[in-house]
């Protein structure tokens, strides 16, 4: 019988993976029960409150993916649940750019966190593509109109040929797959950085700063 | 029982033409981060004193 590969000087790849993941963060910054009290204020709320918002739009949105493409015009359920999706959306939007504005004055940025404020950005940029692509999809005058509207915009920009704004059936699998994935990847990457680094210190606290 | 089609109210400043609700949005948004700024937070006076009595 061969020896255990960890005897042999040879890690599994499991075990690479294991380390890697159990690294991301410091030991108990995971889930961490505590924070420096500068924390203890309204604008650190309107993160938690996007995360929140992004969870009621992703079940809303599974809920209706399982009613089909027609549902929310024809049934009272359907009208309601589409309804909660639409608002949490728009709960999602105002919460993030408010975090948005916070982060900015505060510079967020500092003390090598120019990677969560870059992932940031590019999950505020994603929802956008999937909001967009959402009002695409409502199938009524209003989804009509946006999607003619936007078309010469998107052939101006070079992507006309495979992003087709008026063609429903390639919008909707962009709104329900693609672009779900994307804010969703990114926004866990976002998550596991802010827990990495640790919360920005106020600009006046900034030599408080606990090394990570 | 009639459809109404209305294009909605915008407001009109010189080049810039905005719904009013989208107006309305971005100004409740701007009062939200104001009072986020400046209304206390519950417990923030204990926590700060705990962190200074640690320290």
């Amino acid at each position: 019988m061969s020896a255990p590969a960890s005897d042999a000087g040879q890690r599994s790849w499991t075990a690479a993976v294991r380390d890697h993941v159990t690294g991301l963060v410091p030991e108990g910054q995971a889930l961490p029960d505590r924070q420096p009290a500068y924390v203890a204020s309204w604008i650190y709320v309107f993160g938690v409150a996007t995360l929140a918002a992004l969870l009621v739009v992703v079940g809303s949105g599974i809920v209706l993916a399982m009613g089909g493409a027609a549902w929310w015009h024809t049934s009272g359920l359907g009208h309601f649940v589409n309804s909660v999706h639409l608002w949490s959306v728009e709960l999602f939007f105002a919460a993030m750019v408010v975090h948005l504005w916070g982060k900015f004055w505060m510079a967020a940025w500092r003390g090598n966190r120019g990677l969560t404020w870059v992932t940031g950005v590019v999950s505020f940029i994603t929802s956008i593509g999937a909001a967009f692509t959402g009002y695409l999809v409502q199938s009524n005058f209003d989804s009509q109109w946006i999607s003619g509207e936007a078309k010469d915009g998107i052939n101006s920009i070079g992507v006309g040929g495979f992003f087709n704004v008026l063609n429903t059936g390639q919008m909707l699998l962009w709104h329900v797959t693609l672009l779900p994935i994307g804010v969703g990847i990114i926004a866990v990457m976002h998550v596991i950085l802010v827990r990495r680094h640790g919360v920005v210190p106020p600009l006046d606290d900034e030599g408080k700063e606990v090394a990570r | 029982m009639g459809i109404v089609f209305s294009a909605g109210k915008y407001v009109h400043w010189g080049v810039l033409s905005i719904s009013l609700t989208n107006l309305l949005i971005i100004l409740g948004m701007i009062v939200v981060f104001g009072l986020a700024l400046v209304l206390p937070f519950p417990g923030a006076q204990e926590r700060h004193q705990a962190d200074e009595d640690e320290s």
